[in-house]
C-alpha cells in the first residue's frame, strides 16, 4: 500500500528539476521552427508557470507532440532538422509536466515514464537532458512502490539449447587477454577475427550487478525500448514496436498470454537511455587502438530469446561483440568473398546477404557453398572481434544477451 | 455559399475564443468538434475560397481579400482584387489580375519576396484557361525555398496539389505526374523511392483524370466518372483502407472505456459482400500503387482535399464524407475518433444544407454549403 506522502512529493521533485520561473525556461530554436509554432510552446511554458487546467495543459502538450511528429516523419530519418527533435522533446516535457502535476496514480507514472522514453529516444537533449533526469526521478517513483509488492520471482524454464557442432578446422581462434601491441598486430591490422577470453571478467554485468531477467526488471522494467517483431529484418512481416521492458519480457521471453514469434530488443542504445545499465559494462581497452574519439563508440545492446536471427550482414565499423547471457551461434565471412555471398540491390539492404545462412538455396546461390567461413559459439564471458567489413551471421541458441561496441 | 469550419483552431482560424478569462478550459475552443460558419469579418462580400495551413487560414471573397484570418495579422496591404491565394505555414500567395506575389509570413516585409506579371498571353500560350495556384506562368510556388519551381510546359500543367514533401500534378490531358518524397508510397509508382523530377502515375494511364489533392503523405485523384483513386500513408486511415495502428488503438480504447462504442461499428453494415470480418486481418500500412475506394454506394465524387492525415470528399450529390485522423475534430463527426471508413458528415444533412465544395487545412476542414432545394430522396 502506498503512502500518500510519497506521491505528494513527486511534483515537488520535478518543479525542483525545472527553471524557478517563466523567465528562466529557455525556448530557442532556429529559423527553422516556425513563429506559430514557438507561440504554442510559449503558451505551454505560461500554462507551467500559471494557472491552467489540466486539459488544457495536456491538450498544449499534445499539440507540441502532433507537429512535430509530423516534421519527424518527413523526409529520411537522417535528415530531420535537429530542431524538430527538440520540439519534440519539450513537448514531451510539457506532457510529463501536466501528467504528474495533480498527485498521479502509479499508472499515470508509468505513463509520465514511458512519455519520457519517447522524448529520448526521438527527441533531442534539451535544457541539460531534463527528461533523462526526469525519468530519473519517476523510476524512483515506480520502484518504491513495487519495492512493497513483492511479486514471486519467475523461474524461467530454460531448455537445453541445441548446440551447433563447430569443426575445428572452421573454428574462431581463440586467445586470452591479449597485450593491446599483440592484438594490434596479429588481429586488428590484418583484420583477422578473434575471440578474446577474459577481457570483460570484470563486468559487474557478470558479477556484482549480474545480469538476469529479474535484474533487467528491477533496472528497466518501465522503460519503453524498441523492438523488432518478426524472425529476421529482411521478412515481409517484420516491424518495429515500442514496449516496456517488462512487457518485452512477459511477450517474447516469457512467452505470455500465448504469444507466438520472435521479438528481439536488437541493435539500441539501451545504456544511452538508462544510465544504471552503462555501469554495469566497460569499454574494452582495445577501442583505443582506433583512430575515432571515443565518444564516437555505438554501443548497442542486444537482448532476446533463443531463436533470433541476424541475416548475414556487413557494418562500416570495427565491433566488438560482447557475450553476457546466454549463447549465440556465429558465422563470419571474408569481405574478399562478397561475391559469394549474394548482397541485395537495393540501397536499402545492399549491406545484407539475401543467403539464408544455415538453409541456403542452392539452386538460386549456388556461389554460397564454395566461400570459406569461419564459425563459433560464442559463450558468456567472451568477446568476439568482427573486423570491418567481415560478413555476420548470427542465432540466439538460448535467451541471450550481447553487447556490441562500433569503433573505428 | 457559406463557409463552415471544424478541427484545429488553436489560432482562432475557424473561430475566435469567446471566452479568454485565465483558468477557463480552453479546450473546446481549440479544437472545434461542430461545425461551424465562417464570420465574413468586416466584408459583406461573399466567400469565394478558403485556403489554409496549420495556423493560418485565408479566404478570398468576391471582390477582394482579407488575409486576417488568425490573430496575427500579416502585413498584405494591397489585397483588393485578388482572385485567388495560396497559404503555407512560411508564405503567403495572392494571384491578382495582372500580377502575382508571394508574402513572406514570418518576416512581415513591406514587399513581396517574390512576384511575376502576368497577362494573357502567357495564359493562352500554356494552353490552360486560367491557372490556379500554386500553378503561376511558366511553373509554380513550393511551400519552402526556392518559391519559384519551373515545369516543363511539356506536361499541360491544370492543377497542381502540393503535398508535405510532394507533388501531385494533374495535366490537360487528364494524366497524373507526382514527384518528391516517396518515403510513404505517395508517388504513386509502386515503391518508395523519391523523384526529383515529374514521373506519369502509369496505374491510373488510359483514365482521365479531373482532379487531384495531396495530404501530407498521401495522395488522391478523381478520375472524370467520380471515382476515387488513393495511395501512400495509411497510418491513420486516410487512405480509407484498415489501417492496423487505428485498430489498435480503438482496442485499448474501448478496454480503457466501458461501454464505448467504435464509430467504425456504425458503418460496417455497409461494407462490400467480398470483405468478411476475416479480411480485418489484412491491413494497409503503405499503399503504394494507387486504389480505388469506394466512398459510398452509387455516388460519384466532384472534389477531394486532403490535410496532413485525413481526406475529405464532396459527391455530386452534396454530401461530404471524411476520413483519416480525426483527434483534433477534423472529420466533422463531432468526436475527436480516426477512421478508416469514410463516413458522411451528418450535420449537413441534418441542416438540410448541400455541400459543394471542401478545402482542408493541416488539421482541420472548411466546406462550403447551399442550401438545400430539392429534399434529398
Amino acid at each position: 500500500m502506498k503512502t500518500f506522502s510519497s506521491m505528494a512529493t513527486l511534483w515537488s521533485k520535478i518543479s525542483a528539476a525545472l527553471p524557478p520561473n517563466e523567465e528562466q525556461f529557455p525556448l530557442q530554436f532556429s529559423d527553422t521552427v516556425e513563429s506559430s509554432v514557438v507561440d504554442v510552446l510559449k503558451r505551454s511554458r505560461q500554462q507551467l508557470y500559471g494557472d491552467a487546467t489540466s486539459a488544457s495543459r495536456s491538450l498544449g502538450a499534445q499539440i507540441i507532440l502532433d507537429f512535430s511528429w509530423e516534421k519527424l516523419n518527413t523526409g529520411t530519418w537522417r535528415h530531420v532538422d535537429k530542431e524538430w527533435r527538440r520540439v519534440y522533446s519539450y513537448g514531451c516535457l510539457f506532457k510529463v509536466a501536466a501528467q504528474c502535476r495533480d498527485g498521479p496514480s502509479e499508472n499515470e507514472v508509468l505513463q509520465a515514464v514511458r512519455t519520457c522514453d519517447m522524448g529520448l529516444l526521438m527527441g533531442a537533449a534539451v535544457m541539460d537532458n531534463i527528461l533523462q533526469v526526469i525519468v530519473g526521478i519517476l523510476q524512483d517513483e515506480v520502484r518504491k512502490s513495487s519495492k512493497e509488492e513483492d511479486e514471486p520471482v519467475e523461474r524461467l524454464k530454460l531448455e537445453q539449447p541445441h548446440v551447433p557442432v563447430i569443426r575445428q578446422e572452421f573454428a574462431i581462434p581463440r586467445v586470452k587477454c591479449p597485450s593491446l601491441e599483440s592484438f594490434n598486430t596479429n588481429q586488428l591490422l590484418p583484420l583477422k577475427p578473434v575471440i578474446l577470453e577474459g577481457i570483460i571478467e570484470h563486468w559487474p554485468a557478470l558479477n556484482g550487478h549480474r545480469w538476469s531477467i529479474e535484474y533487467l526488471r528491477s533496472v528497466a522494467g518501465c522503460r519503453t525500448v524498441p523492438v523488432e517483431v518478426g524472425s529476421r529484418y529482411t521478412d515481409e512481416e517484420w516491424s518495429q514496436t515500442l514496449i516496456t521492458v517488462n512487457e518485452f519480457i512477459d511477450r517474447y521471453i516469457m512467452n505470455k498470454d500465448g504469444v507466438t514469434g520472435l521479438g528481439y530488443l536488437a541493435q539500441h542504445q539501451l545504456f544511452d537511455q538508462i544510465p544504471e545499465l552503462k555501469e554495469d559494462i566497460r569499454l574494452p581497452d582495445y577501442c583505443c587502438l582506433g583512430e575515432e574519439d571515443e565518444d564516437n563508440i555505438t554501443v548497442n545492446a542486444w537482448f532476446g530469446p533463443g531463436g533470433t536471427v541476424s541475416p548475414l550482414h556487413q557494418d562500416p565499423q570495427q565491433n566488438f561483440l560482447a557475450q553476457v547471457v546466454g549463447s549465440k551461434y556465429i558465422r563470419l565471412y571474408s569481405p574478399e568473398d562478397t561475391d559469394k555471398l549474394y548482397p541485395h540491390q537495393s540501397q536499402l539492404l545492399h549491406n545484407t546477404s539475401q543467403v539464408e545462412v544455415e538453409n541456403p538455396d542452392m539452386e538460386r546461390f549456388p556461389e554460397f557453398a564454395k566461400a570459406p567461413y569461419l564459425e563459433c559459439v560464442l559463450q558468456p564471458g567472451d568477446v568476439l572481434f568482427i573486423p570491418v567489413r567481415h560478413w555476420h551471421y548470427v542465432r540466439s541458441l538460448e535467451l541471450s544477451f550481447s553487447v556490441s561496441f562500433w569503433w573505428s | 455559399m457559406r463557409w463552415f469550419g471544424f478541427g484545429f483552431n488553436a489560432f482562432g482560424q475557424i473561430c475566435d475564443g469567446l471566452n479568454e478569462a485565465a483558468g477557463s478550459d480552453v479546450t473546446e475552443e481549440i479544437r472545434v468538434l461542430r461545425p461551424t460558419e465562417l464570420d465574413s469579418c468586416c466584408c459583406c462580400s461573399k466567400i469565394s475560397g478558403v485556403r489554409a495551413s496549420w495556423s493560418r487560414r485565408a479566404t478570398v471573397h468576391e471582390d477582394g481579400f482579407d488575409a486576417a484570418s488568425s490573430s496575427q495579422s500579416c502585413g498584405v496591404s494591397l489585397s483588393l482584387g485578388c482572385k485567388d491565394a495560396s497559404i503555407s505555414e512560411q508564405h503567403l500567395t495572392l494571384a491578382f489580375p495582372d500580377r502575382i506575389e508571394s508574402w513572406d509570413l514570418q518576416r512581415k516585409d513591406q514587399t513581396p519576396s517574390w512576384s511575376t506579371e502576368t497577362n494573357t498571353q502567357s495564359e493562352s500560350s500554356s494552353g490552360c484557361p486560367l491557372l490556379n495556384l500554386p500553378l503561376v506562368p511558366g511553373g509554380y510556388i513550393a511551400t519552402k525555398p526556392p518559391l519559384f519551381r519551373s515545369l516543363s510546359p511539356h506536361l499541360k500543367a491544370k492543377s497542381l496539389a502540393l503535398g508535405g514533401d510532394h507533388a501531385v500534378l494533374l495535366c490537360a490531358s487528364g494524366a497524373v505526374y507526382t514527384w518528391g518524397l516517396g518515403s510513404h508510397g505517395q508517388l504513386g509508382h509502386g515503391g518508395l523511392t523519391s523523384e526529383e523530377e515529374p514521373r506519369a502515375v502509369e496505374a491510373l494511364w488510359g483514365m482521365s483524370m479531373s482532379g487531384v489533392a495531396a495530404g501530407g503523405w498521401h495522395s488522391v485523384s478523381i478520375s472524370d466518372g467520380g471515382d476515387l483513386y488513393l495511395w501512400g500513408w495509411n497510418e491513420s486511415g486516410q487512405i480509407g483502407l484498415p489501417s492496423r495502428g487505428l485498430r489498435k488503438t480503438m482496442q485499448q480504447r474501448s478496454s480503457q472505456q466501458a461501454g464505448a462504442l467504435c464509430q467504425d461499428a456504425d458503418v460496417k453494415s455497409g461494407e462490400e459482400p467480398q470483405e468478411g470480418e476475416k479480411h480485418e486481418d489484412v491491413f494497409i500500412s503503405i499503399q503504394a500503387f494507387p486504389a480505388l475506394l469506394d466512398v459510398t454506394p452509387s455516388c460519384e465524387i466532384r472534389t477531394v482535399s486532403c490535410g496532413s492525415r485525413h481526406t475529405a470528399a464532396v459527391t455530386t450529390t452534396g454530401d461530404l464524407y471524411t476520413w483519416g485522423w480525426g483527434e483534433y475534430g477534423q472529420l466533422g463527426h463531432q468526436t475527436l475518433i480516426s477512421s478508416d471508413e469514410p463516413q458522411r458528415v451528418e450535420f449537413f444533412r441534418e441542416q438540410q444544407m448541400r455541400v459543394v465544395d471542401v478545402v482542408c487545412g493541416t488539421w482541420n476542414t472548411f466546406a462550403a454549403v447551399v442550401k438545400e432545394e430539392v429534399p434529398n430522396s
